[in-house]
């Protein structure tokens, strides 16, 4: 895949999603403003918007843009991060509006919660990708893992208080759930 | 195609047998919008048969999707919902995804576009938008019959494979030397 494609792919589903990222932006600026204390907080209502940009990439959704990247000469793994992409960043950017307005209400933990945010964000919204794919239990079974990884990354921070092992289970998290994208999206059927 | 067929029991499609040659037009009627739907997946690569073989050009779908989507390019039954993109946004969409220059795309797509005269917007787009691609093949998932006349000249030397429902609605996109099923 060419960057002209990854970009052309980021581009455009940014745009069909542009009304998630607005009320996602401004719902995580309300919610830091009125909640500003501790990292479950910020990391629950950030994972939550993360799923449901994650979701509205499944099929049927946007048709139009999922037949055209259907048809076109792309690899599966190399779609998947493209479209991974905008959820991810949807999420980070609800983070960073969250903190934005924690820091305006007095907050002064910002960068240590910011990047806790980050870590329990992108695993969980990679892992809800998986199952816009899927119908059913298998389904079920993909966003309760999505809120489990938000969650443990969270109860490694606050309560393990072991930030550099919850950073390693971000990381590996996100790499298989990134991977599993991709070989599903490959072997996807659209009908 | 050789006894291509996708599914099981009630919502089985298929086993077909066609072929396609180089600047050929072929029509598949089929039994219902899901069975002329799966069909044209198919034969685009997008699909992969459960049963039976399917060759594009020299490419397995099974195996070399990418590839095989280099030969035939897939145009949907459903119309574009034109809020989403304008004309030079999306045939720019679409150059990007097929790695083809982006002015020479707009170029082509507005020659396209002229040859399409009288299609709706909603219809035009996404053939203007296939068709400035390298595909040889065009497929095409129960075309508009009002537009046949037009598409047939917009698709030019292509090879075209087309749905459809019933035999009226598919002989505008057949000419004399076209294989007919």
């Amino acid at each position: 895949m060419t960057g002209r494609a990854f970009a052309a792919v980021v581009e455009a589903r940014t745009f069909s999603q542009r009304h998630t990222l607005v009320y996602g932006l401004v719902a995580a600026g309300l919610v830091g403003a009125v909640q500003p204390r501790g990292l479950a907080a910020p990391a629950f209502f950030c994972s939550l918007v993360g799923i449901v940009a994650a979701l509205q990439q499944g099929p049927g959704r946007f048709p139009h843009l999922d037949l055209c990247e259907q048809s076109a000469p792309l690899f599966g793994r190399e779609l998947a991060r493209a479209k991974a992409l905008v959820p991810c960043a949807i999420a980070v950017i609800a983070a960073a509006a969250y903190c934005a307005t924690a820091s305006l209400a007095g907050w002064r933990e910002i960068p240590f919660v910011f990047a806790g945010t980050l870590a329990a964000v992108v695993p969980s919204t990679l892992t809800a990708s998986c199952a816009t794919l899927r119908a059913g239990a298998p389904r079920r079974f993909y966003l309760a893992m999505a809120a489990a990884a938000s969650a443990i990354v969270v109860m490694t921070i606050v309560w393990a208080r072991q930030p550099w092992i919850a950073a390693a289970f971000a990381a590996i998290a996100a790499f298989l759930a990134l991977r599993q994208y991709g070989e599903a999206l490959a072997r996807y059927d659209p009908v | 195609m050789r006894g291509a067929s996708f599914g099981t029991g009630d919502d089985l499609v298929g086993p077909l047998d066609v072929d396609v040659r180089a600047g050929e037009h072929v029509a598949v009627v089929c039994a219902s919008p899901h069975a002329a739907a799966v069909t044209a997946r198919i034969a685009a690569g997008i699909v992969k048969a459960t049963a039976g073989n399917v060759s594009i050009g020299e490419f397995d779908p099974r195996v070399q999707p990418a590839h095989c989507k280099h030969i035939a390019v897939f145009v949907p039954h459903a119309a574009m919902p034109l809020p989403e993109m304008d004309f030079e946004r999306y045939i720019a969409y679409r150059a990007a995804l097929w790695n083809v220059d982006r002015i020479r795309a707009t170029a082509h797509a507005k020659l396209v576009l002229a040859r399409l005269e009288g299609v709706h917007e909603a219809f035009a787009f996404p053939l203007a938008g296939a068709l400035i691609t390298p595909a040889t093949m065009v497929v095409l998932e129960r075309p508009q019959p009002a537009y046949a006349a037009q598409i047939v000249a917009a698709v030019g030397s292509r090879a075209t494979f087309t749905t459809h429902l019933d035999p009226a609605t598919a002989e505008p996109f057949i000419a004399d030397k076209a294989l007919r099923r």
